[in-house]
């Protein structure tokens, strides 16, 4: 299946995007990535910002491709894409999704749910696809990367 | 075979790490086990005899005689709707609620998430089931809640119960916990930790004496 398939389910709509828009996305990202390392933050939350930085890389890759994934299952078509934008391999994607669910099920019910080593495998996951969708979007459209 | 002082009982030096091949294979037949595995894993859902052959992966003639079995035991219901005849687990049999359980903890989950595990169990200390799925009550949706305590990475975990995800029709939630972090969130009485470990739990990997060894 490719975007366009996904666009035709109804599961993203079109999207113009601009080298703005991709700047202000991984500026957030990297907001993200700098304040997960502030020292004294429970695992929990930790891994909640870590993550929030992985989903608005992903989020740049889609928008530089020209979708945006609709609000119904937003998180988990976003990540589902990067299969589809950088290419990423099934178990880059398998993980991420796990990450996911690790933080819906974290939270007011269930705090403590989520080790120091997880939080901190979020945060190098976010970092190394930061990078990652930075080298892409270089590569394939280096003119969303003009500052 | 070794002797512990401590509790003065003969143990098995093979631990159930290397017992993979599961507590359910000596118990039922590979028929009789893959109809329970389904039917009783979900008990709310009725099946009609292709999806349980298809899923089973066993002959249909075969599921056929075990269903005929199982039916007229009553461990399991079956019940004609229209052209269809459909099979689900019986709540009205008098052991219903063991063999749920059994179930679950051996063919349902716990074989499978136990055999999935092998590659990385030499370096896991103690793994166990805990949550609602183990409290008894679950709900067909119960998620498997899985603690693993261990020199292993969650990265690694998740790659090696993708596949069980998918054979349990469950999702699976693994918490992974380094030793020392285990260790020293214990000590500073961590909440959620001491409640899980107070609650039920079934282990795949190690036994509460494991899990002691590792707290003292």
């Amino acid at each position: 299946m490719s975007l366009q398939n996904w666009l035709n389910n109804g599961w993203l709509t079109e999207h113009r995007t601009s080298s703005q828009e991709i700047t202000a996305l991984l500026a957030v990202a990297d907001r993200d990535l700098a304040d997960c390392k502030t020292s004294g933050l429970s695992p929990d939350w930790q891994l909640n910002i870590a993550y929030n930085a992985a989903l608005q890389t992903a989020t740049a890759a889609l928008a530089a491709s020209g979708y945006r994934a609709v609000r119904d299952a937003h998180h988990y078509r976003v990540i589902q894409s990067l299969a589809h934008t950088i290419k990423a391999d099934a178990g880059l994607i398998a993980l991420f999704d796990q990450f996911r669910k690790k933080r819906n099920i974290s939270g007011y019910d269930h705090a403590g749910m989520i080790s120091d080593q997880e939080a901190k495998e979020m945060v190098n996951f976010a970092n190394r696809l930061r990078q990652e969708v930075e080298e892409w979007l270089r590569e394939n459209h280096p003119d969303l990367m003009e500052e | 075979m070794q002797i512990v002082a401590k509790r003065g009982t003969i143990v098995s030096n093979m631990s159930t790490i290397f017992k993979t091949d599961s507590l359910s294979a000596t118990l039922f037949g590979k028929t009789r086990r893959a109809v329970l595995a389904l039917l009783y894993s979900h008990v709310e859902e009725p099946f009609y005899l292709r999806q349980i052959a298809r899923t089973a992966g066993v002959g249909l003639g075969a599921v056929q005689r075990e269903l005929k079995k199982l039916s007229e035991a009553g461990i399991i219901r079956r019940t004609v709707r229209g052209r269809q005849v459909y099979y689900q687990a019986n709540p009205e049999c008098p052991v219903y609620s063991e063999l749920k359980s059994l179930v679950v903890k051996t063919v349902g989950v716990g074989d499978v998430l136990r055999a999935a595990l092998v590659p990385l169990a030499d370096r896991i200390n103690v793994a166990f089931l805990f949550g609602s799925l183990v409290r008894g009550g679950e709900r067909s949706s119960s998620d498997a809640d899985v603690m693993i305590v261990g020199d292993v990475t969650f990265a690694e975990v998740v790659s090696v119960l993708g596949r069980a995800q998918e054979t349990v029709r469950r999702e699976i939630n693994p918490l992974v916990y380094p030793p020392e972090e285990f260790r020293f969130k214990l000590e500073a009485d961590h909440h959620f930790l001491k409640k899980t470990l107070e609650g039920s739990k079934f282990f795949l990997i190690g036994d509460e004496y494991e899990l002691a060894k590792l707290v003292e």
